[in-house]
């Protein structure tokens, strides 16, 4: 069963589509991304399953019932804009919204003072947010939402704000959650963390939806580029759709960036190469990155590296 | 009750508890509530006005005006010793004493009897025997007026000196020792009583009840030399100068009169309203800070995850009416120790004070309109907190909410003070935002009872669609951050979501 299915989902703010006719679904123990650029419509998505707006049309299930029911003990929910009770100590926060999701207090501190334990914060306890630093302060807010060990674990740019420690101390924590089966959606637009974490992932431009699958398929979206250092011969080989040269390799060779036809493998233009006889000094299948898939399908403008 | 709102609820609550001004407020209002009787009993003119008298005309002006003022004093004490005597039941020491008759305006000659009887020395001796252990004593009441001799240097002084000298001793202040300070000094002219003329010099504008007592004196003084004039024996014009009807006075025991009745018995339900309003207005304000910081801390994403916003407003709502209901425990305690260790007069005051609260019925409806009153008003303040982003941004909106609330209370209340019962009323009872003020206001005075149960349905209608408006309202508002609402936007908010 899928731990979030989401059908249909159209929601509109007066004229402005925010979301436009999403579904998607996401199983237990799948690192789901969810990327598109700033009015994507990704945290209006996701703040639609947690039932903190209503969708204008469409259906959504989570955990196989719908939003309202509120199965906040299964949820885990790390917001983009983060804050916390300035006169709270750390493990009151994390016990209140542990007991919040219907946990029992004991549990909610000792597994409270576990996260705080890992994310090297026990000694500051008992210390109010208000006298942490930011970076603390975001570590106790990842922490109030992992406390109830959920099965669907929402992520808003988690990303955003933290230091290259703190970055790799999320990723393991998501790694974490999915290992024990819990289903990890989190949206970004920076497309490394995507790369290195993302089971599936679901393009989001203007709120409609331009692509889901998996890393490989996205790659797949555009055609390969080849690196080959040759005689200008292989511009009339069968398949390649041009042949730029880019700069002069000595002795009659140069570099080239081809371009395949649509449907031509990069194998099946090394080997009319050979059949021809061309001599190649190189040949380099480049494949497109996450980021000119993200590029091609939203815009440069969309995208932050 | 829903769990999620009593751990909003508690949460609420905890941070209002941890707040200096919270504790500040919770102990100084008793405290200034203590000081205030007494600051005012500390500013009662409580030593006697300072007259001299300068009789130049022999001194039995002086003498007779000294007397008569003696007499009125001495009026005045068995007056007060009247009332003592049948507040506590005490006529069995001597019935026949005049302080153990209440049926009557004092003449001159119960007072002569009085005197004669050993004034209020003995009849306090009297008393004694028969007053119980736990009757407080009697507190006689200070002379209004001391005589004190003329200054030597005063005597003969005639135009600017005199003017000069007197000026002196009306400025000699306070504590000067007598004959160097006066409130009121009086010329008696060489040429009286061919010249009637009475000067009087005062610091401040004179008292009418000296001014009529010196005239009726010194009329008295010239009729009775005029009588004797015309040949009438010295003792026949006395009797006629004596001659006064005997007025007989009905009055209720002390504390039973209509008015003073009604103010005794509208303490408690007043108190309770004013309570209401100053308790709802720190809460309110406490609360709406809280709903700023959730705001601003953009903490509210991560609540609404976990919880309904209905019952993010609820905890909210619940956590108010708790600091509510503590403060007004802490205070109404104090005031319980208070009446438990004050014996006499207060505790005389407080029985019938608490006599309309008392009843199953009163306690219900002050229960009942109190916890809607809290509801129907702090509601208002968390639609307030869940549209503003700061709290000037609040200040703004709570303002003409602020004004439009208190003002008809203050009205409200000082009417009933006054002990009028009219039109503004009547209307305030009727309007739900203001029916638990007036209702409970109303209880010491008498409220119909179909005026409350009509009243306390209306209010309960009211509270009912706030919840729902505001409700809309509060959930519209709560992730409309950096949104400043124009007046189309706040309507919509109002409506029924998607």
């Amino acid at each position: 069963m899928s731990v979030l299915r989401v059908e249909n989902l159209t929601k509109r703010f007066g004229d402005v589509l925010a979301v436009d006719d999403l579904s998607f679904a996401v199983q237990p123990g799948e690192i789901f991304g969810f990327l598109g650029g700033n009015g994507a419509g990704k945290t209006t998505t996701l703040r639609m399953v947690l039932d903190i707006i209503r969708p204008t049309a469409g259906r959504i299930e989570v955990l196989g019932a719908a939003p309202d029911k509120r199965k906040s003990d299964a949820i885990g929910f790390l917001p983009e804009e983060r804050g916390l009770y300035s006169h709270m100590k750390a493990i009151e926060t994390i016990v209140y919204f542990g007991r919040l999701k219907h946990m029992d207090p004991a549990d909610a501190h000792s597994h409270g003072m576990e996260l705080l334990e890992r994310f090297d914060l026990a000694d500051r306890a008992k210390s109010q947010i208000g006298d942490m630093s930011k970076g603390m302060a975001q570590k106790v807010q990842l922490a109030c939402s992992l406390v109830n060990r959920p099965e669907l674990l929402m992520l808003d740019e988690p990303f955003s704000g933290l230091d290259p420690v703190n970055q790799g101390l999320l990723e393991d924590e998501i790694l974490r959650a999915s290992k024990r089966g819990a289903a990890v959606i989190f949206s970004t637009h920076v497309m490394q963390h995507a790369e290195r974490l993302c089971d599936r992932l679901l393009l989001l431009k203007k709120g409609a939806k331009r692509f889901e699958g998996t890393l490989e398929e996205a790659r797949d979206t555009l055609p390969a580029r080849i690196t080959a250092v040759a005689h200008p011969a292989i511009a009339s080989v069968d398949g390649v759709a041009s042949a730029e040269p880019v700069e002069d390799a000595g002795d009659g060779f140069h570099r080239y960036d081809l371009r395949l036809t649509p449907g031509t493998s990069s194998e099946a233009v090394l080997e009319a190469c050979t059949a021809k006889g061309i001599a190649l000094r190189r040949f380099e299948e480049q494949r497109a990155s996450l980021h000119e898939v993200f590029v091609s399908m939203v815009g440069e403008g969309e995208v932050q590296r | 009750m829903n769990r999620n709102v009593l751990l909003v609820a508690a949460r609420e609550f905890r941070q209002i508890a941890a707040m200096k001004s919270f504790w500040l407020t919770l102990l100084l209002v008793p405290v200034a509530l203590a000081i205030g009787p007494l600051l005012g009993s500390s500013l009662d003119e409580e030593e006697a006005t300072r007259v001299v008298v300068l009789d130049r005309a022999g001194g039995s002006a002086a003498t007779a005006l000294e007397q008569r003022f003696g007499f009125e004093e001495d009026r005045s004490v068995l007056r007060s010793l009247s009332r003592y005597v049948r507040r506590h039941g005490l006529e069995n020491a001597d019935p026949d004493a005049p302080w153990a008759q209440h049926d009557r305006w004092y003449t001159d000659a119960d007072v002569l009897t009085f005197r004669q009887s050993g004034g209020v020395d003995a009849a306090l001796a009297q008393i004694d025997k028969v007053r119980p252990d736990d009757t407080p004593e009697f507190d006689i009441p200070e002379p209004e007026y001391s005589f004190t001799p003329a200054p030597t240097a005063l005597a003969s002084a005639q135009g600017d000196e005199l003017q000069s000298r007197v000026d002196a001793l009306l400025d000699g202040g306070e504590d000067a020792p007598d004959g160097e300070a006066a409130d009121y000094v009086l010329l008696v002219g060489e040429g009286y009583p061919a010249d009637p003329t009475i000067r009087l010099w005062s610091n401040d504008q004179p008292r009418s009840n000296f001014v009529s007592q010196v005239q009726e004196v010194l009329t008295a003084d010239l009729r009775q030399r005029l009588l004797a004039d015309q040949g009438i024996p010295a003792s026949q014009a006395a009797a006629i100068q004596g001659a006064a009807p005997a007025i007989a006075v009905t009055t209720p025991p002390p504390g039973g009169g209509a008015r003073e009745a009604l103010l005794i018995r509208s303490i408690v339900p007043l108190a309770l309203s004013y309570i209401l309003m100053l308790s709802l207005m720190l809460s309110g304000s406490w609360m709406l800070q809280g709903s700023v910081e959730e705001r601003s801390n953009k903490l509210l994403e991560s609540l609404l995850a976990c919880i309904r916003p209905e019952e993010l407003m609820q905890g909210k709502l619940l956590g108010a009416l708790a600091v509510g209901f503590s403060m007004i425990g802490v205070w109404v305690g104090c005031a319980i120790v208070v009446a438990f260790f004050t014996q006499g007069e207060i505790a005389d005051m407080i029985r019938p004070a608490l006599e309309p609260v008392s009843s199953p019925t009163a306690i219900v409806a002050m229960i009942y309109f109190f916890v809607m009153g809290y509801i129907a008003v702090s509601i208002i303040f968390v639609a307030i907190g869940a549209m503003a982003d700061s709290m000037s941004e609040a200040q703004g909106y709570l303002m003409p909410v602020l004004i439009g609330i208190l003002l008809p209370i203050t009205f409200l209340l000082s009417s009933l003070v006054a002990g009028k019962d009219g039109l503004l009323v009547q209307i305030l009872t009727w309007v739900p935002l203001w029916t638990p003020f007036a209702v409970l206001a109303r209880l010491g005075m008498g409220i119909e009872w179909w005026e409350m149960i009509g009243s306390g349905i209306l209010l309960a209608g009211f509270v009912a669609l706030e919840v729902v408006f505001l409700g809309r309202l509060f959930r519209a508002s709560l992730l409309a951050t950096g949104q400043k609402p124009g007046f189309k936007q706040l309507m919509d908010r109002f409506k029924a979501p998607a």
